[in-house]
């Protein structure tokens, strides 16, 4: 009996030793790898994402491999954190001075880490970028989108599009809605709960702000200030005008008769998902969502069209983008705006826009076949007529920002769940930016 | 008469038995066919309950796109070895704690149980900075420590209790015999309380295996991911990859399921044991 | 007072043995659990938030009233208590009932726990996860059984219909907890004397007075151990909620651990998750002390 028992506390100390052995292999391999860094004069680059995807880390690390080869003392680690974690633990990092040098930044955290000090002022080297002239105008206006000074080089622009399911509308004879009554009718028809049809891929979860947003700027339109586009030119809020009740009550409509019940709570992956698998007729997404779309679905099944517009024929809308930036504290700075210039010249940049699904950043990318036909047209046709489909400022200089965006999932969901009435609705989100304003810091 | 009632008690016993074991079974069966499913089927409508087509492709996969043998590596690794040193570290303590009256012996019991209501996250940040002050962050031993100071108050709690049932007298013949404290301790006590020292090494284990939030905080590089990042990682902007995820998920929980399997034996006769008086 | 150990050699020799035993626990939970924590408290009453760090300043309760106004913190709050008691009384229920169905040694009980108990052995996330998909609106193998079985007529959104979520979750969080209670009360079950039994038996108690009489105060002491615990865990486990439903519909399924984190992920607003954290302490606090009086158990965890 004893021996059996030390026999166990035997095999307990040993598999112990082993394990230490292991992981101290492990972090003395490590070691020297620094200490060899540091022996032949190679910098290591640190990199993170955020928008992390499989795929897309596939292709960043060809990407870098062919900028380590052109810069052979160089290396670039790149930190792919999951996508659901990845901005807070990078904001983790900053706040903690960790080890960064180039990061991925988005429109929506620019501002914070701005605010914050976290990224460099990259106005010293874009003024000497060559490729810098060549940036389209959405670029350039995403890159210095604070305080008029670029703190990083877009990687590719999001605009929104219409899918629709082109077999559905042929079949009925119809052509895709221009406008919203139109997605209500057309989505409408097109409805058949018995055959789990619905006509419009309503995204009442995380994200869907961007929508009831979305469709009240398309009823305000020329009235809103597109610098400052939560509120009018007079001042008020966007949500103060009976267009906005128009807009929200026709929303709700779209999600009554036209969307599946359980839209409620559809985030990105579930409206994407039901268009894919044939369950709804009409998705308004980022450009992304083409190559799913391209691998899933049968041509000819699915086209695309510009966003739908508003009573007025006019379309407000936002370009969102993402980038890379450097960390003010970066003790590598000449190398990692190599990096960043490297990922941003109009070959690369290329590559990466078509891979991930991006407007690309260079207007010479406008030459390419690839985006000249099929489902990238719309967005041709939306920047040739920048009077209907006008260009807006988003909201980001707000500290509310960030909170607004989840106050107004959770209103509309009790909205259209039929928790809360439009009337209290919009009052909350008015009283939410009004005092937003009266806060804001100049 | 009293037979037919016992019949019918037995039968009501198999019968509750029955229902709950297939309840508890069936979320399991359910994405383990789920990632033998080719992923056409996977969303397909009727739903396969069992799949028309095997197919290993979702485990090759994640051993593709992802470097999921060295995740299993890094877990095993941080697993292991955070809660054989909590072992060792709670044995003391717990032994402590339990024989000897002295000043701040409650005091530190009612320390131990106040960091069970700490809720995680309201010190994430603060100790993300402070590791990141020592340097400590991005290597693997630092998550093993964080993991083994977040396990001692329980486990000592837990151990505390196991060697209270176990008489003194025990220790007391063995260091009259010559042996010191802690040899007497090592020697004689822990061979006895060996099922209850089994019990806290795999609930330790479990509790290291599927930690989630600070591995993600802590590590960086590809290279010392452990499997609850892994797999958090299939979670794309796109869909969570059903497939795959499903492929980790089994392989993540196969691991627990065995050594739980073997050891619940020892467990409840550890914690049996434990509630018996002395 | 029993087992302890009676001072037999000079007093130094003992307490440096004391003193080292405790000092490897000691530093470590004061380094990494306390120290942190203690700094994260200190957050509450600033207004730190990742907006802009370089202005956090000390504003004293601002951030517990501001809180205290938010519906969806309110919410949360209700959402705990259901989460909570609803989660225990079915898992101790099932877990009891099973402990005692169990209690007689069968041919393949050994195979048999080992099949019932696992999920215990599983990460919440990785059970949230698999209720999730399980739960699909549109191809959840839930709704499908209820269709083919006949008790419903169209397939309910679990969690997307905000009547339905926190039952859901709550579902989730019984079927992981049932295995705690039945592996404790299973231990504590076999450790009760036969004769005592026997006794009752002779005296002419039934099985209900067995149960109630004889069983159930035996092993109080486990029972009360184990459901404090227990209650503790619950309220503060997250993994589960945040994995299916992140809090949602319309914040029906946000507990206040949730809540916290939604604070720091979302909001990037250290100082409200800071509010929250201190007021789940504080609740949590409160519970334990009426719970230990309420039972009369003074002493702490006694297993």
């Amino acid at each position: 009996m004893v021996r059996t028992k030390r026999m166990v506390l035997f095999v307990f100390a040993f598999v112990m030793l082993i394990s230490m052995v292991l992981s101290g292999c492990g972090s003395s391999s490590k070691d020297n790898n620094d200490s060899a860094s540091k022996a032949g004069n190679t910098v290591t680059l640190k990199m993170i994402e955020s928008l992390t995807s499989p795929e897309r880390t596939e292709v960043l690390k060809k990407m870098l491999a062919e900028f380590e080869q052109q810069n052979p003392g160089i290396k670039v680690e790149l930190i792919s954190p999951p996508l659901q974690n990845a901005d807070t633990k990078i904001a983790t990092m900053l706040a903690a001075k960790e080890d960064l040098d180039v990061l991925e930044v988005r429109d929506i955290t620019a501002k914070q880490f701005v605010t914050n000090k976290f990224i460099e002022d990259l106005k010293s080297y874009t003024s000497k970028w060559e490729n810098y002239k060549t940036l389209n105008d959405s670029a350039k206006m995403s890159a210095n989108y604070i305080n008029n000074t670029p703190y990083y080089i877009p990687y590719g622009l999001y605009q929104k599009i219409l899918f629709y399911r082109k077999d559905w509308f042929d079949a009925k004879g119809m052509t895709p809605p221009a406008t919203w009554q139109e997605v209500y009718e057309k989505g409408k028809a097109l409805t058949d709960p018995a055959q789990n049809r619905y006509g419009y891929a309503y995204r009442g979860g995380a994200g869907g702000d961007n929508f009831t947003l979305m469709i009240t700027q398309a009823f305000n339109a020329d009235q809103i200030n597109p610098d400052d586009s939560m509120f009018l030119k007079d001042g008020k809020t966007i949500f103060s005008t009976p267009e906005s009740k128009q807009a929200m009550d026709l929303f709700t409509k779209i999600y009554q008769e036209a969307s599946p019940k359980d839209s409620t709570n559809w985030a990105f992956s579930e409206t994407v998902e039901s268009f894919v698998s044939g369950v709804t007729a009409m998705l308004i997404n980022d450009p992304d969502v083409i190559a799913v779309t391209k691998e899933k679905m049968k041509e000819g099944t699915w086209a695309t069209a510009p966003i739908p517009l508003g009573p007025t024929g006019k379309a407000p809308r936002f370009v969102g983008a993402a980038g890379w930036g450097m960390t003010s504290y970066s003790k590598h700075k000449e190398e990692a705006w190599k990096l960043i210039e490297f990922l941003s010249n109009p070959d690369q940049n290329l590559v990466f826009a078509k891979a991930v699904g991006l407007i690309p950043i260079h207007t010479t990318a406008a030459d390419d076949e690839f985006f000249k036909k099929g489902a990238y047209q719309p967005f041709i046709e939306m920047n040739s007529k920048p009077d209907a489909y006008l260009m807006m400022r988003d909201a980001t200089d707000y500290q509310g920002y960030g909170e607004s965006k989840k106050i107004a999932v959770e209103d509309n969901q009790a909205l259209i769940l039929k928790q809360r009435s439009i009337d209290d609705v919009l009052k909350n989100w008015d009283k939410y930016w009004t005092d937003q304003k009266a806060n804001q810091k100049k | 008469m009293k037979h037919r009632l016992q019949s019918l008690g037995i039968s009501l016993k198999v019968l509750f038995l029955s229902l709950f074991l297939i309840v508890m079974v069936f979320p399991l069966y359910w994405i383990t066919i789920t990632s033998l499913k080719p992923s056409d089927e996977i969303f397909s409508i009727p739903l396969q309950y069992w799949p028309a087509h095997i197919t290993f492709d979702n485990f090759i996969n994640i051993f593709n796109i992802s470097n999921f043998h060295i995740y299993i590596m890094n877990s095993l690794i941080v697993s292991l070895t955070a809660s054989l040193v909590v072992l060792m570290i709670a044995v003391l303590s717990a032994y402590v704690l339990a024989r000897y009256h002295f000043k701040g012996n409650k005091q530190i019991m009612y320390a131990f149980f106040l960091t069970q209501m700490i809720p995680a996250f309201i010190g994430f940040a603060p100790l993300y900075i402070m590791m990141s002050h020592f340097g400590l962050l991005n290597k693997l031993y630092s998550l093993m420590i964080v993991y083994t100071a977040g396990l001692i108050p329980f486990c000592t709690i837990m151990l505390r209790g196991f060697f209270q049932r176990i008489p003194s007298s025990l220790e007391e013949a063995a260091m009259i015999d010559g042996c010191s404290r802690l040899s007497a301790l090592i020697r004689v006590i822990l061979p006895v309380m060996l099922p209850g020292i089994a019990a806290t090494f795999i609930f330790a284990f479990v509790q290291n295996w599927n930690e989630l939030f600070l591995s993600i905080m802590f590590i960086d590089q590809e290279s010392s991911k452990t499997i609850p990042v892994a797999i958090n990682g299939f979670i794309t902007k796109f869909n969570i990859d059903w497939g795959p995820m499903s492929a980790g998920a089994v392989l993540s929980v196969i691991p627990t399921i065995i050594i739980f399997a073997f050891c619940q034996k020892m467990i409840v006769g550890g914690l049996t044991q434990g509630a018996e008086k002395g | 007072m029993k087992n302890t150990v009676k001072a037999r050699k000079p007093v130094s020799s003992q307490s440096k043995f004391i003193f080292f035993c405790l000092l490897p626990a000691i530093l470590m939970v004061g380094m990494f659990t306390f120290y942190p924590f203690f700094r994260g408290i200190g957050m509450a009453f600033q207004n730190y938030t990742l907006f802009d760090l370089t202005d956090i300043h000390f504003i004293g309760l601002d951030n517990f009233k501001t809180i205290f106004t938010q519906p969806q913190f309110l919410q949360a709050l209700s959402n705990s208590f259901y989460w909570v008691f609803v989660s225990l009384i079915f898992q101790f229920v099932i877990g009891f009932i099973l402990a005692l169905l169990l209690k007689k040694p069968f041919k393949g009980r050994g195979v048999y726990q080992g099949f019932i108990f696992y999920s215990w052995a599983m990460s919440g996330f990785l059970i949230g996860i698999i209720w999730r998909w399980m739960l699909n609106g549109q191809i959840g193998v839930i709704n499908d059984l209820l269709l083919k079985v006949g008790l419903i007529e169209e397939r309910i959104g679990f969690l997307s219909d905000p009547k339905w979520s926190l039952a859901s979750v709550i579902v989730a969080n019984v079927w992981y907890g049932i295995a705690f209670f039945a592996i404790m009360l299973l231990a504590a079950l076999q450790s009760i004397p036969d004769d005592l039994y026997e006794s009752a038996g002779i005296d002419g108690a039934n099985w209900f007075h067995k149960l109630f009489y004889v069983t159930i105060p035996y092993i109080m002491p486990t029972i009360i151990a184990s459901t404090l615990l227990r209650v503790i865990w619950i309220f503060n486990f997250p993994d589960i909620i945040y994995a299916m439903t992140n809090g949602g519909p319309a914040g029906s399924t946000h507990i206040l651990a949730t809540y916290m984190m939604d604070k720091i992920m979302f909001g990037g607003d250290y100082g409200q998750a800071g509010a929250a954290g201190v007021i789940m302490i504080i609740l949590l606090a409160m519970y334990t002390i009426f719970y230990l009086t309420a039972t009369k158990s003074g002493k702490g965890a006694d297993f």
